[in-house]
C-alpha cells in the first residue's frame, strides 16, 4: 500500500522550510546590520560601540540558536537583536533621525517567519529604549543621543510612538495572514492528495478485483471442461460394461465387469468431487429462494439406486418445517446434501433392519437447521474430527474419494454456516448443519 | 415384437456411444429401427426430405449436447425452424455427460425436449421413457 502523508507531516515540512530559509537570510542580514554598524563607525569614531555592541549582539543570537535550536527562542532573539542594533545606529550617528527607520526594517524582515508573535520582542525593546533614552535626553543627561531634535514635544514623541506601532502591528498582521494562507494551501494539497490517492487505490481494487474475478472464471471453464472430457469416455466405458453385463451369465465375467463397473463409477464420483470442490471454492455465492422440498425429491430421486450390487436400498425420509422463505445457494446445498446423503447409503449397517436416512430442515427467520441422520455404521469419536480433513478416509473399506465431508465442510463454511457431527459406532451418525439466511438485498 | 418405439434416432458424435445406445436398445427391445447420425448436421439432413413421408421419421430422437460444430442446443433452435408435421411425431430426449446445471436448465425449457438423461444408456434409463 502507499505511504499516505499525514496533514500534520506536511504541515511540520513546509513549516521546516520555512524556518530554514528565513534562517539563512538571517545570517545575511545580522552580518549586513553588523558590516553597517563598522560603516558609521567612521561618522563619530564610534569603533568601540560597533564592534562591542554589534559582536555581543551576534553573540547572543548565534549561542542561543546553538544552545536551544529545536525551540523558536533564537528567533525572538533576532527580533531583540534588531532592536538594539536600531539603538547602537541612532546612538552612533548620535540621534540621526534616520536611523529610527532600522526598527521598521527589522519588523519587515521578521515576517518572512510567518510568526506575529516575533513582532513583540522588538516593539517591547523599542518603547523601553524611546522612553528611557528619550527621558535621559529630555533630562540633560550628557553623552545620550537620541534625537538631534534639541526639543520634542510630547505630541511629537506621541504619533512617533503610533505610528511605529501601526507598523509593528501591520507587519505582525501579514505574519499572520501569510501563515494563514500557507496552512490553508496546504490543507488543499493535502485534501486533493488524499482524494487522488483515494481514487487511485479504488481504481487499483477494482481492476485486480475483476481479474481475480476473470481467473476464477477461465479457472472454472477449465476445470468444467476437463471434467467433461474426463468422464465423457468413462461414461462410454460404463456404457460397454453395460453391454457386457447384459451379454453373459458366466458368473466368473459378471463379477469381473461389476468390479471394473465399481472402479469405474469411483473414478467419476472423485471427478465430480473435484469439481464440486472447485465450483465451490471459485464462484460466488448465488443467492435465490431455496424449495428444500423440491431440492430433496431431486436428490432423492437420483441416489436411490446409488448403493453398490450387494446393498440394500436406503429409506430416504424428509420432513421439511418452513414457515418463512429461506434464501442461500441452491447448488452449493445441493452439494452439501447429496454428500451427506450418498454417505449415509454407502455406510450402512448391514447389520441394521431397516437402513434409512432422516433428513429433516427447519427453517426460521434467521436460518435453517438441517439434521442427517442415519443408523449405519457410524464413526468412533477419534476419527470424528478427522473425517472433515482433506483426502482422509476412515477405513480401508472406505470406498470415496476422501474429499465428500471435506467438499461438505467448505461449502457450508462458503455459505457462512457451521457444521456437527455426533455419532456412536454401530448406531449411526447424525450432522447437524445451521445455515443462514441470505435474502437478497432489495433491488432500486 | 411388439416395440415401444418403431423408429430411434441416436444423435451423438462419439461412435461409442452410438453403438452402446444401439445395443442396448437392441437387446431391450426398445426399438425395432436405430438410426445412428454423428452430427447434427447430418440429423438435419436426415429429417428434412421426411416431411412428405411422416411415417419414416423417428418417433424419438436422442440428442448429445456437447458436439463440435453444432451443438445440441444450436440442432434445437434450427429444429423448432422445421415443419410441424415432423416436429410433431418426434420426441427428443437429451443424452449427455453433460452435470452443468444451466445446461439441465436450458433443456428441460426447451418446448421439443421430453427428457434430461446422463449417459450412458441403459435398461434403467430406457424404462423411464416406457
Amino acid at each position: 500500500m502507499v505511504h499516505q502523508q499525514t496533514y500534520k507531516t506536511m504541515h511540520d515540512a513546509y513549516l521546516g522550510q520555512v524556518k530554514h530559509k528565513s534562517d539563512r537570510l538571517m545570517n545575511y542580514f545580522l552580518v549586513s546590520f553588523f558590516i553597517t554598524g563598522l560603516l558609521l563607525a567612521f561618522f563619530y569614531d564610534t569603533w568601540l560601540i560597533a564592534i562591542g555592541v554589534g559582536g555581543l549582539s551576534l553573540l547572543a543570537y548565534y549561542s542561543t540558536k546553538l544552545l536551544l535550536p529545536g525551540t523558536g527562542v533564537y528567533q525572538y532573539m533576532v527580533s531583540v537583536v534588531f532592536a538594539i542594533f536600531m539603538a547602537q545606529f541612532i546612538y552612533q550617528m548620535h540621534g540621526l533621525f534616520e536611523m529610527h527607520f532600522i526598527a521598521f526594517i527589522g519588523s519587515a524582515i521578521l515576517i518572512t517567519y510567518q510568526n506575529w508573535k516575533l513582532q513583540i520582542p522588538l516593539a517591547a525593546v523599542v518603547i523601553v529604549h524611546h522612553a528611557s533614552f528619550g527621558y535621559l535626553q529630555y533630562i540633560g543627561y550628557d553623552k545620550i543621543y537620541f534625537t538631534q531634535l534639541d526639543y520634542m514635544t510630547l505630541q511629537t514623541f506621541i504619533i512617533h510612538g503610533i505610528l511605529a506601532t501601526v507598523v509593528f502591528f501591520i507587519c505582525g498582521l501579514w505574519a499572520f495572514q501569510l501563515k494563514k494562507l500557507n496552512e490553508h494551501q496546504i490543507e488543499q494539497n493535502f485534501e486533493m492528495g488524499r482524494f487522488q490517492e483515494e481514487q487511485l487505490q479504488k481504481k487499483a481494487l477494482l481492476k485486480s478485483n475483476d481479474e481475480l474475478k476473470k481467473s476464477n472464471k477461465e479457472l472454472d471453464s477449465f476445470v468444467y471442461s476437463v471434467s467433461h472430457d474426463l468422464r465423457a469416455p468413462l461414461s462410454s466405458m460404463l456404457g460397454v460394461v453395460g453391454l457386457c453385463e447384459m451379454g453373459t451369465l458366466d458368473p466368473f465375467m459378471q463379477k469381473n465387469v461389476t468390479l471394473l463397473k465399481t472402479s469405474i463409477k469411483k473414478l467419476d464420483g472423485f471427478i465430480m468431487d473435484i469439481l464440486d470442490y472447485s465450483r465451490n471454492s471459485r464462484l460466488e455465492l448465488d443467492r435465490q429462494e431455496i424449495h428444500f422440498t423440491d431440492l430433496l425429491t431431486d436428490i432423492s430421486g437420483n441416489l436411490k439406486f446409488m448403493g453398490a450390487e450387494d446393498q440394500r436400498q436406503v429409506d430416504i425420509r424428509t420432513t421439511i418445517r418452513n414457515g418463512v422463505a429461506f434464501y442461500s445457494d441452491k447448488s452449493r446445498i445441493s452439494i452439501i446434501l447429496n454428500n451427506l446423503i450418498s454417505n449415509s447409503i454407502r455406510y450402512q449397517n448391514p447389520e441394521a433392519a431397516d437402513p434409512f436416512v432422516e433428513v429433516s430442515v427447519e427453517v426460521s427467520e434467521s436460518a435453517a437447521e438441517i439434521r442427517v441422520r442415519d443408523n449405519g455404521i457410524g464413526i468412533d469419536r477419534e476419527n470424528q474430527k478427522k473425517v472433515f480433513n482433506m483426502f482422509y478416509r476412515v477405513s480401508t473399506k472406505s470406498i470415496g474419494s476422501g474429499l465428500g465431508l471435506y467438499i461438505v465442510k467448505e461449502t457450508v463454511e462458503k455459505l457462512h454456516g457451521a457444521i456437527e457431527l455426533r455419532s456412536e459406532p454401530g448406531k449411526g451418525c447424525e450432522f447437524s448443519i445451521r445455515l443462514p439466511n441470505l435474502p437478497l438485498p432489495p433491488k432500486n | 415384437m411388439e416395440y415401444k418405439y418403431n423408429k430411434v434416432m441416436v444423435i451423438d458424435d462419439n461412435q461409442i456411444d452410438l453403438y452402446i445406445a444401439e445395443m442396448v436398445m437392441a437387446t431391450t427391445g426398445f426399438t425395432g429401427k436405430t438410426i445412428c447420425v454423428g452430427s447434427a448436421k447430418e440429423a438435419l439432413a436426415y429429417l428434412k426430405p421426411l416431411y412428405e413421408n411422416p411415417d419414416e421419421l423417428p418417433d424419438l430422437i436422442f440428442l448429445d449436447i456437447n458436439m463440435p460444430e453444432m451443438t445440441g442446443f444450436d440442432f434445437l433452435n434450427e429444429y423448432q425452424h422445421l415443419p410441424e408435421n415432423i416436429r410433431k411425431k418426434c420426441i427428443i430426449v437429451m443424452l449427455t455427460t453433460s452435470l452443468d446445471e444451466d445446461d439441465r436448465k436450458q433443456a428441460e425449457g426447451n418446448q421439443f425436449v421430453r427428457k434430461f438423461l446422463n449417459k450412458p444408456l441403459d435398461r434403467d434409463k430406457l424404462a423411464q421413457l416406457m
